[in-house]
């Protein structure tokens, strides 16, 4: 059998590199709040920004930029790169933040250089999973990875500039099948299923691709395959069936189901934009908001303590920020299309709901530290001979009555 | 101590167990406690656990995930060594490693697991 060991990493790490992951954290989260300033100033929402810096205005012009390739690329470049452990995954994310960054300087050429760099090192990153386990989901996560780089290079190269946001959406939609497509596995799947996939993938592609040469009937084939992206999502995967557990699996579900509720809005949007209707705000933010970001607030309890190194405490206050989240894109594409105050006071619900969740998570982190310290220390500790005595009753093993407690434990119900 | 080899065949433990028998019912409630909360199921009924080898001086566990491009492979390694802590002797070391050869599928899944998720 051939063995890859793959121990948990220890929680003492050297302080320099707490120092340069706390850093670098923190200059993700910096193009996260930056990316929303701008899609805010986009909204017409009047923020108190600092007149005499260039990063407002160039967050205004790159907000599309900021938020995919500076932001969402990182958080999934830092996610891959966790996944493979190898160093020079971590390129990936690095330059792609640098990209960012860049962006905000008013260095918009070398951004989008560096946002090519990211896109190549991350293909190189996805060959590496798909050489690990060859399988259609690591082969949709490469294809994702190359649908970035195409972005990337239109951008770079300024071409086709009306293509790039297609491309970039592709690299999103594409990482998100490939791990949906991942846990359709545990179902029994239906013949034809994983075929109806890629057909519409691969249409996503096609529209992509026609966007450079006819936005209207490029926007027409990619909205009609995100349309159909979502039926196959609402019907094959497996949140139908985890919706009716409890706790945070629940929660999972009901954000992909909320979704993938928006990706059908966000496909008609595309192509009512397409008819010249005025959906273009629809369909860019049920896309980018409705799917994608609430694919990140039901995952990121479960990412960010692999990212971050922290643990979270679930609880019900994680709807708060879910259902605003909703509630606001609501008023925003609803109303905002005929109203631009609507489409303001939506993006404003929009930008609170993502800090609510970020305090949610941070809240939840230390929720968790309070109420589960650390069992590697007892452990540690009752080796080491110096425990407390409340340490040493964790450490011994437990009676035949606690195991039998546990082993009862309906687990499937039950969220720690 | 006193070793027996216990194949899964034997057992309902769907993974080979290898070790003193009075360690096998509280090795698997402690692997029960860990969750994929995605799929709301453990990890051993999604059948990701091959193999747990007790030694005079160590607890072995050969695990897997279903994806190689899992990013939380970390936290759940650290999760089943957290659990084992609570229910192994103290002077038996932990060791939990990840194994990609055999790739995880779906005929690993317990019975359970499977009617969960409408087979």
């Amino acid at each position: 059998m051939q063995v890859v060991m793959h121990k948990p990493s220890h929680p003492g790490a050297p302080l320099l590199v707490v120092g340069l992951r706390a850093g670098f954290l923190m200059g993700v989260a910096a193009l996260l709040v930056t990316g929303i300033v701008g899609g805010l100033l986009r909204a017409g929402v009047a923020l108190p920004v600092p007149g005499d810096s260039i990063w407002p205005g160039q967050a205004v012009l790159g907000h599309a930029f900021l938020m995919i390739c500076g932001f969402m690329g990182t958080v999934i470049g830092i996610e891959r790169a966790v996944a493979v452990k190898l160093r020079f995954a971590l390129g990936a994310p690095v330059a792609s933040a640098l990209a960012g960054l860049a962006m905000l300087a008013g260095e918009p050429s070398a951004a989008a250089w560096l946002a090519v760099v990211a896109a190549t090192v991350f293909i190189a990153v996805n060959a590496v999973v798909v050489e690990h386990q060859r399988a259609p989901h690591t082969v949709l996560l490469l294809a994702g990875a190359a649908a970035w780089l195409v972005g990337n290079l239109l951008q770079a190269l300024d071409s086709q500039p009306a293509a790039v946001i297609p491309w970039w959406f592709s690299f999103l939609v594409l990482t998100i099948a490939a791990e949906r497509l991942e846990m359709t596995r545990l179902m029994r799947r239906r013949r034809g299923a994983p075929i109806a996939l890629y057909g519409c993938l691969v249409t996503m592609l096609l529209g992509a691709t026609a966007f450079a040469m006819s936005p209207v009937w490029g926007g027409v084939v990619y909205g009609v395959s995100l349309t159909l992206l979502a039926g196959w999502l609402m019907v094959f995967d497996i949140a139908r069936r985890t919706v009716v557990a409890t706790g945070l699996s629940r929660y999972m579900a009901i954000c992909l189901l909320l979704g993938y509720c928006w990706l059908a809005v966000a496909g008609a949007a595309w192509v009512a934009t397409s008819a010249g209707l005025p959906f273009r705000d629809a369909a860019l933010h049920a896309l980018g908001l409705g799917f994608i970001f609430s694919m990140m607030l039901g995952h990121a309890p479960v990412i960010l303590p692999a990212l971050a190194r922290v643990k979270v405490r679930f609880g019900w206050f994680f709807y708060v920020p879910l259902i605003l989240l909703h509630a606001s894109l609501v008023v925003r594409l609803c109303l905002g299309a005929h109203a631009f105050d609507m489409l303001t006071l939506g993006a404003e619900g929009n930008a609170l709901a993502i800090a609510l969740f970020a305090l949610t998570m941070t809240g939840a982190a230390l929720a968790s530290r309070v109420r589960h310290p650390s069992a590697r220390h007892r452990r540690m500790d009752c080796v080491g001979g110096h425990q407390q005595e409340s340490t040493r009753l964790l450490c011994r093993p437990r009676s035949p009555a606690e195991l039998k407690a546990i082993a009862g434990t309906d687990a499937a119900t039950e969220q720690k | 101590m006193v070793m027996a080899e216990e194949l899964n065949l034997a057992t309902s433990v769907p993974y080979r167990y290898s070790g003193p028998p009075e360690l096998r019912a509280p090795i698997e409630a402690a692997l029960r406690q860990v969750v994929d909360p995605e799929v709301a199921l453990t990890i051993v009924d999604v059948g990701l656990v091959y193999a747990v080898t007790v030694s005079d001086k160590q607890v072995h566990v050969s695990m897997t995930m279903t994806s190689a491009a899992c990013p939380v492979a970390d936290i759940i390694l650290a999760d089943v060594e957290a659990e084992l802590e609570l229910v192994v002797p103290t002077n038996l070391s932990i060791d939990v490693e990840l194994a990609w050869d055999p790739p995880w599928t779906a005929d690993r899944m317990s019975p359970r697991a499977k009617e969960l998720m409408g087979w």
